[in-house]
């Protein structure tokens, strides 16, 4: 790759790459407002000046240039912090700040709002403007966001992102001069589905979650990379938390999935993290028509005695899980009911799906597959169709021993009335639904933003969540639990900790053979071997 | 929405270039001739879709240029220049005596619907300043007198 | 005493001329576009670079240059834009042209198109000037009824058409990239250079954009003996006469056409016939409203690109406002700045938060509430402009601000130093 230099250090860029880019991706820091890797250059804030003091031919750039609209060249030196440059940005800064309300103290985006950085970093630190500012009202502008026009210093994102990333153009920029404003029409509300992102890209405070309105200092939120489950997409994210309690989900950059965008629906699933009274939260065995609270020894103990009773051969033992269940879950569920019963009987519901088809890559990030493992369920072969129709063949017969995992088949009255005279259920889940209600021991599990697992998206690509929030203190990960069952059934399970399990897998299938934990990092890794899926549909999105 | 004869120029229009959008700024002026001299949002909506472009962009187009009017003008448009030559030899105190004598402001339609004022940038007639546009015809050189003539002519 | 030199207004300054289709042939028109289409368009190119002329609209660049910057063989149309936005404070000579000589431009478009291989050519004309699109449109009609615009000009088999696209009223569109955006139907906003239009300009494609009076020059260039004749018109560098448009406080206001090696002293006191009312000059903003201003010491020099350049002023589209001793320069700076910040596009800070917030400031001067520290902070802010923008109308606003700081500071100081 060829080189140019940034503050006399070496920076590598792509054939055609601005210096910005180049820099960024480098680590650098030069700041920017308008510039935005997903969105055309409009060079237009011109707060990212750089002085180029060798063009790559020996000669310097007659004037401070606008690093995001400059190609980056072989033998070009750059300086980003030379007192011309510092003046630069100076200027800029102040003229941004005269029309600016300077209302910080009430501001959702202080402390993370780049006019706030850069004006403590280059501003002069008073503004000589002392005439009347430009003065607009808060307005609710959509679903998801609202807009304080008066923060707003004209930097065209948020109009670009309506253009060129949904394509929707809700959003325009209006009048001009003095009197540009950007806004929805005539009180129109946007209608897209990808609101949050407009509060993202908004380096002030002017469009912001109406979500989070108020409700926390940005500066005491703790931030950790995870993957949102909403559907099968897998939108890499930072989940945003304060004394365990979740603030908010903001996409974060993976430009195999989803570049550096998210729907508005997945940023919601914060609400479930947060959900305490559907919650299981400590063990639970059925003494004639209630569950009462028993420890884990008691439940485990119990679950193997009733085993040991009824001596099920591999027909009468079946396994139901969702494919909300991680990588590690479905692996393990499957190894327990083979090396316990040398059954084949894991069932997930496999529903045809439907992907939407855009020439906006945004659109396509929404499918109808609302669980986050629909993939990694194929990969490693669990059973379902369509239709359910093996597993309503097989739950014919008489049954003694089902594990629930999660809620699946949760509108399938026919499955849920044949499992209930088995003798012995047992559901291991985070919530409380249906299958809670007729299991004979229910085990409290995690959400996924309690523990740290595998999915794998639609893409086949496997990705992993971190532990966020800490779990509700008598709960286990299911991963755990069922190495657990599966010793107190006398198994010589040895798994502590998920790198060994997904090692283990890993070894068993062909899918994630050649794949560790530790690789799978920020960015995801694909499946080994991927394989079509069937039942999915593309659709074109709405227009 | 347009007339026949209206109709015809703007798909005159339409085929004298590469794509549908960029015809939109002469067609919006054929819709604001056709509606008196303004747009509503049912003409822009209209004028979208003749164009092919989504609403909000014919209305950031229509609030960049100043041509545009978003409420109706009055059946005389006063456009008087003063900017810096007609500035120079008495555009300022033509565009006051004008506001005087229709006894309203720049920016506003008289009562009666006759006059509407609207104070111009250079309109290009520097050499014969000050000057002014009435509704689509050149007014050079003109004085206070011939601002006075014209006003009261064009009042019966 | 300096006279009109006539090319350009040979048939306005006839005043048995008539400018239809059938008038300015008789006056010999449409003859050189004739030998043009027997030459290669490269041999055109060339012979317009050989002329020197460089362009009318403002910045003064070589024309012939610009034309061969177009790629060739690029998949792609090329597109040739007359700029007729002609909406430069004190600029009313294209005008001039489209009015009264219309076959003149047109031929030279002609010519243009054929140079560059554009074969659908454009008239962006700012929509204000309703009765030079009337002349525009009358005189293209007469040519596609003649046969010189449609499938054949003068059995030459180059396609070409030609479409008169009328502006709605924003100064900014006078600058390229904007126009181009006008013209596809946008916001009038310039655009990030580069990309410069030659590359990617109309809807993507190669385009180059040429002010009116330019293009009216290439009959005459590319005439029998024109670049030589053209070339003799002024000094090395500065070729060709151009229409000066003089305005303001001269007895004899007036588009002339002149030699470029005429002296500025002469234009004022000669062909405009000195300061009305037998006032003094106090000063001259010699380029358009985007120029430095002159004082009236300034005034003897050569009224061309490089001579004005070497005085830290321009040419630019041979505008010339001229003020007399009674002149309020306070009020006439607050007048341009007041101009540049209701034409700002507003895409960029420093000019749209620059031409507002120096207009305030010129605006407390004039209420009295003028200072020291306030002069020292308009010549900042209007210095913070200057070269910062995205386009050329930063500058252009900045400009006049520090020019007029620089030249007339005791002007501002009468405003409050007698408080
Ligand atoms: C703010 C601004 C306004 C301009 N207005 C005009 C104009 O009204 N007419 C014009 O011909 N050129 C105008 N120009 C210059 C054009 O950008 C361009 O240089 C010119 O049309 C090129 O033609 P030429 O080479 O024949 O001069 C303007 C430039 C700027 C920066
Ligand atoms: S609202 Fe935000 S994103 Fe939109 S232009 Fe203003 S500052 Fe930029
Ligand atoms: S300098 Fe002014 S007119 Fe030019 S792009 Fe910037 S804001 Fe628009
Ligand atoms: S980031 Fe470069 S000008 Fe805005
Ligand atoms: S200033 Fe009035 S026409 Fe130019």
């Amino acid at each position: 790759m060829p080189v140019f230099h940034i503050d006399d250090e070496p920076v590598e860029f792509h054939p055609g790459e601005k210096i910005l880019s180049a820099a960024l991706r480098n680590g650098k820091k030069i700041p920017h407002y308008c510039y935005h890797p997903g969105m055309s250059i409009v060079a237009t804030c011109r707060i990212c000046v750089v002085d180029i003091v060798d063009l790559g031919n020996g000669r310097p750039a007659p004037k401070l240039q606008t690093a995001c609209s400059v190609d980056a060249a072989e033998g070009m030196k750059i300086e980003t912090m030379n007192q011309k440059v510092e003046e630069g940005r100076k200027l800029v800064n102040e003229f941004l700040l005269i029309n600016h309300p300077l209302d910080c103290p009430i501001c959702d985006q202080s402390g993370e709002c780049t006019l706030q950085d850069y004006s403590f970093e280059y501003g002069s630190g008073k503004s000589e403007m002392d005439y009347s500012k430009r003065v607009y009202g808060w307005r609710d502008i959509g679903t998801f966001v609202s807009l304080e026009r008066n923060r707003c210093i004209q930097c065209s994102r948020c109009d670009r992102f309506t253009r060129e990333i949904t394509g929707t153009n809700e959003f325009g920029m209006f009048n001009r001069g003095h009197e540009l404003t950007v806004d929805t029409y005539t009180d129109r509300p946007m209608t897209n589905k990808f609101q949050g992102n407009m509060a993202d890209i908004c380096p002030v405070g002017a469009i912001t979650e109406k979500e989070f309105r108020f409700k926390r200092r940005v500066w005491k939120l703790k931030k950790n990379r995870s993957i949102c489950t909403g559907c099968s997409t897998g939108c890499n994210v930072t989940i945003e938390h304060d004394r365990n309690e979740v603030f908010r989900l903001k996409p974060h950059e993976n430009q195999n999935v989803n570049k550096w965008w998210m729907c508005d629906e997945g940023r919601l699933t914060y609400q479930i993290m947060n959900e305490r009274k559907t919650r299981i939260n400590r063990p639970l065995g059925r003494v004639g028509q209630n569950l009462q609270d028993i420890s884990w020894e008691e439940a485990y103990r119990a679950i193997a005695e009733r085993i040991s009773e009824m001596e099920p051969t591999g027909n009468e033992v079946i396994a139901l899980t969702d494919t909300h269940a991680s990588n590690e879950e479905l692996f393990l569920i499957k190894k327990l009911l083979k090396d316990g019963f040398l059954s084949d009987n894991v069932f997930c519901p496999l529903p045809k799906w439907e992907q939407r088809e855009s020439e906006f890559f945004i659109n396509t990030l929404i499918t109808t597959d609302k669980t986050p493992n629909r993939a990694g369920a194929l990969a490693l072969k669990i059973k379902g169709d369509p239709g359910n129709v093996e597993v309503k063949n097989t739950i014919d017969g008489e049954l003694k021993v089902v594990i629930v995992l999660g809620n699946p088949f949760e509108t399938e009255h026919e499955i849920q009335q044949k499992i209930k005279p088995a003798q012995l259920v047992v559901h291991i889940g985070a919530y409380h639904n249906c299958w809670s209600e007729i299991a004979d021991v229910v085990l409290p599990g995690q959400y996924y933003s309690e523990k740290k697992v595998t999915f794998t998206n639609k893409m086949q690509h496997v990705q992993a969540t971190d532990i966020v929030v800490q779990a509700l203190r008598r709960s286990r990960p299911e991963w755990q639990i069922i190495v657990e069952l599966a010793q107190s059934l006398g198994h010589k399970y040895s798994f502590s900790n998920i790198n060994q399990v997904f090692a283990e897998m890993a070894g068993e299938t062909k899918a994630f053979s050649g794949i560790s934990f530790d690789q799978i990092g920020d960015q995801g890794m694909k499946l080994t071997q991927t394989f079509k899926d069937t039942g999915m549909k593309l659709v074109k999105a709405p227009a | 929405m347009f007339s026949k004869e209206i109709q015809n120029q703007v798909n005159n229009l339409l085929s004298r270039y590469p794509f549908k959008q960029n015809a939109l700024i002469p067609i919006l002026l054929l819709a604001q001739k056709e509606n008196n001299g303004w747009l509503t949002e049912e003409w822009m909506q209209h004028v979208a879709d003749c164009c092919e472009v989504p609403l909000t962009h014919v209305e950031g187009v229509v609030t960049f240029y100043t041509m545009f009017r978003l409420k109706p003008p009055g059946k005389y448009h006063l456009q008087v220049c003063t900017c810096v030559p007609c500035c120079l030899v008495g555009g300022t105190e033509l565009l006051e005596y004008t506001e005087k004598k229709l006894n309203t402001h720049a920016g506003y339609t008289t009562g009666d619907g006759l006059f509407s004022i609207e104070e111009m940038e250079c309109i290009g007639a520097c050499s014969y300043a000050p000057a002014m546009i009435v509704n689509e015809d050149y007014h050079e050189q003109v004085t206070i007198e011939k601002m006075g003539k014209l006003i009261d002519k064009l009042s019966k | 005493m300096a006279e009109e030199t006539l090319v350009l207004f040979k048939n306005i300054r006839n005043p048995k001329y008539s400018k239809s289709l059938e008038g300015y042939k008789k006056a010999g028109g449409y003859h050189t576009l004739k030998k043009v289409f027997g030459m290669k368009p490269e041999e055109v190119v060339q012979t317009v670079k050989d002329s020197g002329v460089r362009g009318r609209g403002g910045a003064g660049f070589p024309t012939g240059l610009k034309w061969s910057f177009m790629p060739k063989g690029t998949g792609k149309p090329s597109y040739l834009i007359a700029n007729a936005d002609e909406s430069e404070p004190g600029t009313c000579k294209d005008r001039e042209l489209m009015l009264k000589d219309p076959h003149l431009f047109l031929e030279g478009m002609m010519i243009g198109c054929y140079a560059v291989g554009c074969h659908h050519g454009y008239i962006y004309i700012r929509g204000e000037f309703f009765p030079a699109i009337k002349s525009l449109n009358t005189a293209v009609e007469e040519l596609y009824a003649d046969g010189l615009l449609g499938p054949d000009p003068l059995g030459s088999g180059f396609h070409l058409d030609l479409t008169i696209h009328s502006g709605a009223g924003a100064y900014i569109c006078g600058e390229e990239s904007a126009l181009l955006d006008s013209l596809e139907g946008k916001r009038g906003q310039p655009r990030v250079k580069p990309p410069f239009p030659a590359v990617s300009g109309f809807n993507g494609c190669p385009t180059s954009v040429n002010n009116v009076e330019t293009l009216a020059c290439m009959p005459f260039i590319l005439g029998d003996d024109g670049v030589d004749a053209f070339k003799s018109f002024g000094p090395q560098n500065n070729s060709g006469t151009h229409l000066v448009s003089l305005s303001g406080h001269v007895k004899k206001p007036g588009v002339y056409e002149l030699r470029m090696d005429v002296n500025m002293k002469d234009i004022i006191y000669g062909i405009g016939g000195g300061i009305r009312n037998g006032k003094k000059l106090k000063g001259v903003i010699p380029g358009g409203s985007s120029s430095s201003v002159m004082t009236a010491d300034e005034v003897d020099v050569l009224y061309n690109f490089d001579e004005l350049a070497k005085i830290d002023t321009m040419l630019g589209s041979s505008a010339m406002m001229v003020f007399d001793e009674d002149t309020d320069v306070v009020q006439l700076l607050h007048r341009i700045t007041r101009f540049y910040a209701h034409e700002s596009c507003g895409q960029c800070t420093p000019c749209r938060e620059g031409t507002h917030w120096s207009r305030n400031i010129i605006r407390d001067f004039l209420n009295g509430n003028g200072s020291d520290e306030k002069l020292r902070r308009l010549d900042r802010v209007g210095g913070n402009m200057l070269g910062t923008t995205l386009c050329a109308l930063g500058d252009a606003a900045a400009l006049p601000i520090q020019s007029f700081v620089k030249k007339f500071p005791d002007d501002f100081r009468k405003y409050y130093a007698n408080k």
